[in-house]
C-alpha cells in the first residue's frame, strides 16, 4: 500500500488488543482426549459415588409407623373442628427387630399436608417472630386477628396450624415395666432459627409481654405456654414451633421432632425389642386426605436420606461410561477411515 | 417523517400548485411547506410523551408494563413488584437515552442545512437570509458554487441567453453539468433588482412530487402564458457551476422538493432475526398462555378435590372461593411467574451486545483510511448481525467503486503502443513503477494528476513525428471543452465529460495546449506556439452516430476533418488502405480493453476545398429544410465521414478505488450477489463492470435489456430466460447480444441446466416497465439467476424499487453501498445502506446505517464484523433461550407439587436479579468477544459466510432445539433435587428437606449449570470471559451470602426471609452431592451431542480449526482465485459521460462569454432563425433518452 498522508491521528482508532478484537485468549476446542478423559473420569467418579451412597443408604435403620388409621376413633374425632378441645390419645404398640444403633431421630412425618403453598408461606411475620415488633400482624392475612380483633400472636396460617400431637416413645422392657425412652427436645431447629430468626421479646416475664395478645385459633395453650418447664424453648424460641416454622417444600414431609437422649438403656441407641408410641391426637389430617406417621432413623455420614440420590448417581454414572465408549468407538473408526484415506 | 408533516399541513392532498412571485401574502393561504426540514422525531417537550409512546408501541415493553400492572392486584400477584419493575425501568432508560442521543445528532444536522444563508430578495432588497426562512415564491439570488436553497425556477443569470450551468451529482450521481435555461421573458430582468422585484408572474404546476426528470407548469406574466419544463427548473441539492449568479423563484421548498420527495421515508429498520426473535416472543407468549392454562385447570381441580377441605383448616378466615375463580386467578398468577420465559432482559442484552460490535466496527484500524482520517462509523447499532447475512449487494458506480478521476493511460498511434506500464503479470517490464514518471516540468502547463511512465512518447514528440503530432493536435482539436482562465491566471477546462477532460488535458501535457475557442476558431498552444485554426463545423455527438467530428482549417489553408469515436463505427469508415494499421490499431485496442480501460478510436481525413464547399452548402440547405432535416443531416455527417485515415487509438482509466476488485471478488465468493444500479449510460456502466470484474469474459452470456414498452421489455426478458434454461439454442435475435455466442452453444449443448455465470444490464427506461406492470415477476426471476446485474439510468427512486423488489420476494438480506444523495432512497429501503464518507455531499452519510470511507473496507465489514456479530448474536440468543427455560419451567415441574398455587421456587431476589446479575455478564462477554476462527480466516476463506446468509445458526429449529435442551435442563434441575428431598433429613438429623434450602439448592444448582453451560459455549476465552464466568459465579455465592446474613435479616426480616439458609445449605455435603448430579446429568449429553456432530458432521468452521490446530505454526495460506482476464472482447463506448448537443452550444457560441453576444456567423443566424437551439437540444435528449431504438449495443 502506498504510505498515505497522515494528517489526522487523532481518529486513528487505538491500536489496543481490545478495540482491535485481538485479546490473548484460548480457543475451547472440544478434542478427543480432553473429551474422553474427562467422561471416563465423570463416569467414574459418578458410579463409584452412586455404590458409596446406595451403601450407606442401606446401612441406616429407619422404621415408620402410620398412625393415621391406627388411631382411627382419634381421627374420627378431630374431622369436627368443633371438638379441638376434646382431649383423646392412643397407643401404638410396635417390635424392633433390631437394634438402632447411635444417635437415634424421632420425626413426625405429614403426608398430603401442604406446606408450600404460596400464600401459607407468605402469612406469618418475620418481625413478630424476632420479638422486635411482636404486634405486626399485617402479613399473616388472615389468621391476623381474633375474633373480638386482638391480634394473633404468633400469627398466621403457619404458625395456625402448627403440628400439635403429643408422641412419647416406650420401651417395653417387659410386659409390666414401661421405660419412657428419654428424649432431648433441643438441637432440633438450626442454630440461625433458634438464635437469630426467632426471639422472644425482652422481657423479665413472657406472658406480660404478650398480655393483650391472643392465641392462634387452633391452639390450645397460648405461645408462652409453650414448654413452662424450659424458659429457652418456651415462647418463640420453642423448637417445635421454630420447625414447624420451617415450611417443607414438598407435601410430603418429616420434620425432626424428638432426639435420642443417650442415657441408661439407649447409650448406645435403640436395643432391639417391645416399644409403643403414646400420642396425643390432636392434629387432624383426614379432612384434607393426608396421613401422619411417626419415624425412627439413624443417619449416616451424608444425613438420612432414601436411596435416590445413590441410584441416580449410578446410573448417571453408567450411561456417562455407555457414552464414553460410544464415543471412544466412533472416534477409533473414524481415525482408522481418515488414515486410510490419506 | 417528512412526508407525515407535510401531509398535516395539507390534510388533502395537493392537486395543483400555485405561486406567485414576491408574494408572500398571497402564498400564504395555500400554506404550503416552508424550506425549514425535519429530520429530528422530537423536541425536549415532546421527547418524554412520545418517546415512551413509542417505546410502549413495542410489544414487549407493552407486555412488561401490563405484567407489572398484573403485579399489583394483590389477588393475583405471586412475584413483589420489583421483580418486573427494575428491569423494565432499566430498559426503558436505556432506550430512551440512546433515541435522545440519535435524535440531538439529527437536530444538529437539520440546524446546520436549515441554517445555511442564501440571498432573498425581500421588501425590493437583497437580504441574508436563512434557508428555513425562504417561503415559496420568494426569489432568490445565488451564487457560482453555491448549494441551491429550494426548487427554483430560473429566472435570470449572469450567462447569455439566461444560460445557468448546475452538477446534479447530488440528485443522480452524475458529475457532468447541466444546462438550465431562463425564459427569454425573464431572462430580460437580469440582475435589476427593481424590476425584479416588481415581478408578479403566477406559476401553476404540477404538485410535489419525486420525479427529477419531469417537470410541467406554466407561467403567466404581463397577458401571456409560457410553458415551463424541466430546462428552466433548478432543484434543490444542484450545485451552480460555471454562472456567476443567477436569480430564480421558489416553488417547492422543504420537504416539497424533488430532492426531499426522493429521500424516501425514514423507515425503522429491523433485522431478521428481530423479526424472528418477534416471532418466537409470540411463540413463546403462546406457549406462556398454555402453560398458564394447564396450571389453572390443574388449581381449579386441585381446589375442588383437596383445596376445599385444606382450605376451611388452613384458611379458617376465608370466604367461600369457587374452585373455578380461584384457577382464573392463578392462570394470571402463573403468567406472572412464568413471564421469565421472555425475559426482558433479553432485549436490553441484544442492544448492548450490538452496541460492542458497533464500537468494534468503529474501533477497527483495518477500516480505517488514513488518507482521509476517516474511520468506519456504525451509525446505527441496531443492525450489525445483519452485516452476516447479506446476500445482495447494490452498488453505486460513481464515488463507489471508481473515484470518478478518468486518466489518461495509453495510446496507441501509427502501430505503436505509447504508456505500457507495469503489468500486473508482470510481463511488460521496460517501465516499472518505480522508474520516475514523465517529467511534464518542461512544459509550460503541466497538469499534476496526469503520471503517465512512458517516455518514448515524449521522444516521438521531440523527433517530430508527424502521425505523433497529428494525433495529439486532434485531441487538442476535437473535442467540446470550454477554457478560461483562473484568477491566478491559471487555464482551467471546462469539462462535460470527464472523459474528453482527460484526453484534452493528456495532449496539453504532451505540448499541445488547447488554449481558447470562439464560435469560428479554435487556439492551440502547439508546443509553445500559438496556432489559431478556423472551425468549420462541428458534426456533434449523438447515440448513434457513437462519434464526432470537428472540421477546421489550419493556418497553412487546409481543411482537415478530425474524428473520434468507437472503434466499432469508425472502422467501418477507414479508408482501404489503413487495413494493416487498422488490424495492428484493432489488437492494441483489445489489449486496452482487456485492462479495463475506455478506448476511443482516432482517424482524419483531408479534404480539398471543392468539395468542402459543396457540403457545406448542402449540409446548410439540409438545416433550412422543414422536411426530413434530421435525417438529411445525419446522411451529410455520413457522406463526409468515411475514407478516414486511421491514426491510433486512446486508452483512458475510468479510476476504480482502491480494492474494488479484489472485493468484489472475495464477496462473489462468498455467494453475495453484486448488482450495479447507475444513473450513468449503458457503456459507462457495462465498462465500469467488465473494469471491476463484476462482468467478465467468461461469462456464458450477457444480456442487454432495452425495450421501451411493457411488451419489449417482457418479450426481451423472456428470450434471455429461453437462453439461460437453453430451450432454444438457435436464438439469434437483435434484442439479446451475447458475448461469445460460440461458447454459448457449446455450453448448453453440454449442459441443459442454469450452470453458467449470467449478467444482465437493463436501463433505467426498461426497468420502469419491468418494475411497474406484471412484467415484474419475469425481471426477477431472470435477474436472480444472473450471477450480476447491471442497472443504468435508473433514477434515485428506481433504485429503491429495485431494491424493493429483491426485498419484497426474495427474502434475502439487502444492502446498498452508495455516496450521493441520488443513493438515499436506496440506502433507506435496502436493509442495510452503507455510506461512502468522505464525499463532499453528506446525505448518503446521514441517511445510512454504516459509513465506510472506501467500498473495499466493505469486505472487512462483512466478512469479519458482519459474519462474528451473527454468529455471536445466533449463540448468544440460543444460550439465552435456553437459560430461561431451564430457569422458568422448573416453576411449571413445581406447581404440580405446592397445589397449583403459584408458589415460585426460587427466592424472590433471585429472580430478580438470575437475569441482570448472576449470568448477564458472561452471556454478554460471549456475545461481545467470542470468535470461532480469526478474522484472516473469515477474510481468506469467504465461504465461511456462507451459514449467514442460509440462516443456519439460528433459526426455528435451532430455537427448538435451545427450547428442548432448556426444558431436559429443567427436568433434571427440578426432579433430582425432589428425588433427593423427599425423605431427606441433614446430618444432624434436622429438617432440611424445607422449601427455603429447597430453593438455595435449585438456586445454587442452576447458577452452576447454566455457567458450566456458558462456559462450553465460550469458544474464545479472553481475560474478559474469565472474569465474567468466574465472577459471576462468585458474585452469586457473595450476594446470596449477604442476603442470608443475619444483619440483613435483621434490619428486613419481612424481606430477607431466608437468614442462615445459604450458610446451612450450603455446608451439607448432601447438597454439593446434588448440584453435582444435576450438572454432570445435564451437561453431559450436550458434551457427548456436540463432540459426535463435530466429529460426524463437522462444519467449516470446526474444520479451520482443526487444520489449523494440526499446523499451528504455518500461516494460513491465501486461497484467492487468480484473476485471470481473457482479451476476446473489446468494449469501446464514445466519449462515455457525453451528452449531445454540445456542439450547437459551441458552434453557437452561446456558452462563451463574448463581450459582443449578437450573431456573427451565417451557421448561426440561420440556427437562431429556424429553431431554438435549446429546444433542439431538448428535443435531440428526449429522442435519446426515450426513444433508443439502438437496442443491439455490440458491447
Amino acid at each position: 500500500m502506498e504510505v498515505m498522508p497522515q494528517y489526522d491521528l487523532s481518529r486513528l482508532p487505538e491500536n489496543t488488543a481490545l478495540k482491535q478484537q485481538k485479546l490473548p485468549a484460548h480457543r475451547l476446542d472440544l478434542s478427543a482426549s480432553v473429551v474422553l478423559s474427562i467422561f471416563f473420569a465423570t463416569g467414574g467418579f459418578c458410579l463409584c459415588m452412586g455404590v458409596i451412597l446406595i451403601l450407606s443408604a442401606k446401612s441406616t435403620k429407619e422404621l415408620e409407623i402410620n398412625y393415621t388409621n391406627i388411631c382411627a376413633n382419634c381421627a374420627q374425632l378431630r374431622e369436627d373442628s368443633s371438638n379441638f378441645d376434646k382431649e383423646c390419645t392412643c397407643s401404638v404398640p410396635f417390635y424392633l427387630p433390631e437394634n438402632m444403633e447411635g444417635n437415634v431421630y424421632m420425626y413426625y412425618k405429614l403426608y398430603g399436608f401442604h406446606q408450600n403453598l404460596y400464600r401459607y408461606i407468605l402469612s406469618r411475620s418475620n418481625r413478630q417472630l424476632l420479638g422486635k415488633d411482636i404486634w405486626d400482624v399485617k402479613d399473616c392475612s388472615p389468621f391476623q386477628v381474633s375474633r373480638n380483633s386482638t391480634p394473633i400472636i404468633p400469627c398466621g396460617a403457619i404458625a395456625n396450624s402448627i403440628f400439635n400431637d403429643t408422641i412419647t416413645l416406650s420401651y417395653n422392657l417387659n410386659s409390666s415395666i414401661h421405660i419412657e425412652v428419654p428424649m432431648l427436645k433441643s438441637g432440633l431447629a438450626w442454630w440461625t432459627d433458634k438464635y437469630v430468626k426467632f426471639q422472644n421479646p425482652r422481657a423479665s416475664d413472657l406472658a406480660s409481654a404478650f398480655a393483650g395478645s391472643a392465641k392462634p385459633l387452633h391452639w390450645t395453650k397460648p405461645v408462652y405456654e409453650l414448654d413452662t418447664d424450659d424458659p429457652g424453648n418456651n415462647g418463640f424460641v420453642n423448637e417445635d414451633l421454630i420447625v414447624w416454622m420451617r415450611t417443607a417444600a414438598f407435601p410430603t414431609f418429616k420434620k425432626l421432632y424428638r432426639r435420642l437422649k443417650r442415657v441408661d438403656y439407649f447409650a448406645v441407641g435403640l436395643p432391639a425389642g417391645n416399644y409403643s408410641f403414646n400420642i396425643s391426637y390432636n392434629f387432624p389430617v383426614t379432612v384434607f386426605r393426608g396421613e401422619k406417621s411417626v419415624v425412627l432413623s439413624t443417619l449416616t455420614w451424608i444425613g438420612g436420606g432414601g436411596l435416590f440420590l445413590g441410584l441416580t448417581y449410578t446410573v448417571t454414572g453408567a450411561l456417562t461410561l455407555l457414552a464414553s465408549f460410544a464415543i471412544l468407538a466412533i472416534h477409533l473408526m473414524l481415525k482408522r477411515t481418515k488414515k486410510n484415506f490419506l | 417523517m417528512e412526508v407525515d408533516v407535510r401531509q398535516m399541513i395539507h390534510p388533502t392532498s395537493e392537486v395543483e400548485r400555485v405561486v406567485k412571485a414576491n408574494d408572500r401574502d398571497y402564498n400564504e393561504k395555500f400554506q404550503y411547506a416552508d424550506n425549514r426540514i425535519y429530520t429530528s422525531k422530537y423536541n425536549i417537550l415532546t421527547f418524554l410523551p412520545i418517546n415512551l409512546f413509542e417505546q410502549f408501541q413495542r410489544v414487549a415493553n407493552a407486555y412488561f408494563l401490563f405484567l407489572l400492572i398484573l403485579q399489583l392486584i394483590p389477588e393475583i400477584s405471586s412475584l413483589t413488584w420489583f421483580t418486573t419493575i427494575v428491569p423494565l425501568v432499566l430498559v426503558i432508560s436505556m432506550t430512551a437515552v440512546k433515541d435522545a442521543t440519535d435524535d440531538y445528532f439529527r437536530h444538529k444536522s437539520d440546524n446546520q442545512v436549515n441554517n445555511r444563508q442564501s440571498e432573498v430578495l425581500i421588501n425590493s432588497k437583497l437580504q441574508n437570509e436563512k434557508w428555513m426562512n425562504v417561503k415559496v415564491g420568494d426569489i432568490i439570488k445565488l451564487e457560482n458554487n453555491q448549494f441551491v436553497a429550494a426548487d427554483l425556477l430560473l429566472l435570470s443569470s449572469s450567462e447569455p441567453h439566461g444560460l445557468c450551468y448546475v452538477e446534479t451529482a447530488e440528485l443522480d450521481g452524475e458529475t457532468n453539468l447541466k444546462v438550465r435555461q431562463a425564459l427569454p421573458v425573464t431572462s430580460e430582468l437580469g440582475a435589476d433588482i427593481s424590476s425584479l422585484a416588481k415581478f408578479d408572474g403566477i406559476v401553476i404546476c404540477e404538485a410535489p412530487n419525486n420525479k427529477l426528470e419531469k417537470f410541467s407548469g406554466v407561467l403567466s406574466w404581463k397577458d401571456s402564458k409560457h410553458t415551463l419544463s424541466n430546462q428552466k427548473i433548478i432543484l434543490r441539492g444542484c450545485v451552480l457551476r460555471n454562472t456567476r449568479w443567477c436569480f430564480g423563484m421558489v416553488l417547492f421548498a422543504g420537504p416539497d422538493t424533488k430532492l426531499m420527495q426522493n429521500s424516501g421515508k425514514t423507515k425503522f429498520k429491523r433485522t431478521s432475526i428481530d423479526r424472528l426473535m418477534n416471532t418466537l416472543v409470540i411463540w413463546i407468549f403462546g406457549f406462556l398462555v398454555c402453560l398458564g392454562i394447564i396450571l389453572a385447570v390443574g388449581n381449579s381441580i386441585w381446589e375442588s378435590e383437596f383445596g376445599g377441605q385444606f382450605r376451611t383448616f388452613l384458611f379458617w378466615g376465608e370466604g367461600e372461593k369457587s374452585s373455578l375463580f380461584s384457577g382464573f386467578l392463578t392462570f394470571w398468577s402463573y403468567v406472572i411467574i412464568l413471564n421469565t420465559l421472555v425475559p426482558i432482559s433479553l432485549y436490553v442484552s441484544v442492544e448492548v451486545i450490538r452496541l460492542g460490535h458497533s464500537y468494534f466496527i468503529n474501533w477497527d484500524r483495518k477500516m480505517y483510511y488514513a488518507a482521509k482520517a476517516m474511520p468506519a462509523e456504525a451509525r446505527t447499532t441496531t443492525l450489525n448481525e445483519e452485516l452476516g447475512q447479506i446476500e445482495y449487494i447494490f452498488s453505486d458506480k460513481t464515488g463507489t467503486l471508481t473515484q470518478n478521476i478518468m486518466t489518461f493511460k495509453k495510446c496507441s498511434i501509427n502501430g505503436r503502443v505509447y504508456g505500457e506500464v507495469l503489468d500486473d503479470l508482470g510481463q511488460k517490464k521496460e517501465i516499472t513503477k518505480k522508474k520516475e514518471g514523465v517529467d511534464f516540468s518542461g512544459k509550460s502547463q503541466p497538469e499534476r494528476t496526469l503520471h503517465f511512465r512512458d517516455h518514448s512518447l515524449m521522444e516521438s514528440i521531440e523527433l517530430g513525428d508527424p502521425k505523433v503530432h497529428e494525433f495529439l493536435r486532434l485531441l487538442a482539436l476535437c473535442h467540446t471543452v470550454m477554457s478560461e482562465e483562473d484568477s491566478a491566471g491559471q487555464l482551467v477546462y471546462q469539462v462535460q465529460s470527464p472523459d474528453e477532460g482527460a484526453l484534452v488535458t493528456a495532449a496539453r501535457n504532451f505540448g499541445f495546449i488547447f488554449k481558447s475557442r470562439t464560435p469560428e476558431t479554435i487556439t492551440v498552444e502547439e508546443l509553445g506556439t500559438p496556432v489559431t485554426y478556423q472551425l468549420l463545423a462541428f458534426l456533434d455527438f449523438s447515440n448513434i452516430r457513437k462519434r464526432m467530428s470537428v472540421i477546421v482549417r489550419n493556418p497553412e489553408g487546409q481543411i482537415k476533418l478530425y474524428s473520434k469515436g468507437a472503434d466499432t463505427i469508425l472502422f467501418e469508415k477507414l479508408h482501404p488502405s489503413n487495413k494493416d494499421l487498422l488490424s495492428l490499431t484493432s489488437d492494441h485496442l483489445n489489449e486496452f480493453a482487456s485492462a479495463g480501460l475506455r478506448t476511443l478510436a482516432i482517424a482524419y481525413r483531408d479534404l480539398d476545398d471543392k468539395y468542402f464547399k459543396m457540403w457545406q452548402e448542402m449540409l446548410e440547405d439540409a438545416k433550412a429544410a422543414t422536411t426530413e432535416r434530421d435525417e438529411r443531416i445525419s446522411g451529410l455527417y455520413e457522406e463526409i465521414e468515411r475514407d478516414l485515415m486511421l491514426l491510433g487509438a486512446t486508452a483512458v482509466e475510468d479510476k476504480l478505488q482502491e480494492g474494488v476488485i479484489e472485493t468484489i471478488t472475495t464477496l462473489s465468493l462468498a455467494n453475495i450477489k453484486i448488482w450495479i444500479l447507475t444513473g450513468d449510460k449503458q457503456e459507462t456502466a457495462i465498462n465500469i463492470g467488465y473494469a471491476c470484474n463484476v462482468l467478465t469474459d467468461a461469462m456464458d452470456a450477457v444480456f442487454v435489456v432495452t425495450g421501451n414498452t411493457a411488451v419489449e421489455v417482457r418479450d426481451e426478458l423472456r428470450k434471455a430466460k429461453e437462453i439461460l434454461f437453453g430451450q432454444n439454442t438457435s436464438f439469434s435475435s437483435g434484442h439479446v447480444v451475447y458475448e461469445s455466442k460460440q461458447q454459448l452453444e457449446l455450453d448448453l449443448g453440454a449442459d441443459e441446466a442454469v450452470t453458467g455465470e449470467y449478467a444482465l444490464v437493463i436501463n433505467g427506461h426498461s426497468l420502469a416497465h419491468a418494475l411497474e406492470s406484471d412484467v415484474e415477476n419475469d425481471l426477477l426471476e431472470l435477474a436472480c439467476m444472473c450471477k450480476t446485474v447491471v442497472c443504468c439510468r435508473v433514477t434515485p427512486l428506481q433504485k429503491a424499487q429495485v431494491v424493493e423488489l429483491v426485498k419484497k420476494h426474495r427474502n434475502a438480506v439487502t444492502l446498498a453501498i452508495g455516496d450521493g444523495a441520488n443513493d438515499v432512497s436506496m440506502i433507506k429501503s435496502a436493509h442495510i445502506g452503507i455510506g461512502i464518507s468522505g464525499q463532499e455531499g453528506l446525505q448518503a452519510v446521514l441517511a445510512s446505517d454504516y459509513a465506510l470511507a472506501q467500498f473495499r473496507y466493505l469486505q472487512r465489514l462483512l466478512l469479519v464484523h458482519g459474519r462474528w456479530s451473527y454468529y455471536r448474536m445466533c449463540k448468544f440468543l440460543c444460550y439465552f433461550f435456553y437459560k430461561n427455560f431451564a430457569f422458568t419451567l422448573v416453576h411449571f415441574w413445581f406447581a404440580f407439587f405446592c397445589g397449583f398455587s403459584a408458589q415460585t421456587v426460587y427466592d424472590q431476589w433471585f429472580i430478580t436479579l438470575f437475569n441482570i446479575v448472576y449470568t448477564s455478564l458472561p452471556v454478554l462477554a460471549m456475545g461481545i468477544f467470542d470468535q470461532d476462527v480469526s478474522d484472516q480466516n473469515s477474510m481468506d476463506c469467504p465461504q465461511l459466510y456462507e451459514p449467514g446468509q442460509l440462516n443456519l445458526l439460528f433459526n426455528k429449529r435451532r430455537f427448538f432445539i435451545c427450547v428442548a435442551h432448556g426444558i431436559y435442563t429443567s427436568l433434571a434441575l427440578f426432579f433430582i433435587p425432589y428425588g433427593s428431598f423427599y425423605n431427606l433429613a441433614g446430618e444432624d438429623g434436622q429438617h432440611i428437606a424445607d422449601y427455603q434450602s429447597f430453593a438455595v439448592t435449585m438456586a445454587t444448582s442452576l447458577v452452576i449449570v447454566v455457567s458450566v453451560q456458558i462456559a462450553l459455549d465460550t469458544s474464545y476465552w479472553t481475560v474478559v470471559n474469565h472474569v465474567f464466568i468466574w465472577g459471576s459465579v462468585a458474585t452469586y455465592f457473595f450476594i446470596l451470602l449477604i442476603m442470608h446474613s443475619r444483619s440483613v435479616f435483621g434490619i428486613f426480616p419481612q424481606q430477607f426471609p431466608f437468614v442462615g439458609n445459604a450458610w446451612h445449605s450450603l455446608s451439607q455435603k448432601f447438597v454439593w452431592l446434588v448440584v453435582l448430579l444435576i450438572s454432570v446429568a445435564s451437561v453431559m449429553p450436550v458434551v457427548t451431542f456436540r463432540f459426535l456432530k463435530m466429529c460426524l458432521y463437522p462444519s467449516l468452521s470446526d474444520q479451520i480449526r482443526r487444520w489449523q490446530k494440526a499446523q499451528r505454526k504455518e500461516r494460513p495460506i491465501r486461497n484467492r482465485r487468480p484473476q485471470s482476464r481473457s482479451s476476446s472482447s473489446r468494449r469501446s463506448g464514445y466519449a462515455f459521460a457525453h451528452q449531445e448537443g454540445y456542439g450547437e452550444l459551441i458552434t453557437s457560441g452561446k456558452n462563451m462569454r463574448a463581450e459582443s453576444p449578437a450573431p456573427t456567423s451565417g451557421l448561426e443566424k440561420m440556427l437562431y432563425n429556424n429553431t431554438s437551439w435549446i429546444e433542439n437540444l431538448c428535443k435531440k435528449t428526449t429522442d435519446v433518452v426515450s426513444f433508443n431504438h439502438d437496442k443491439t449495443a455490440k458491447l
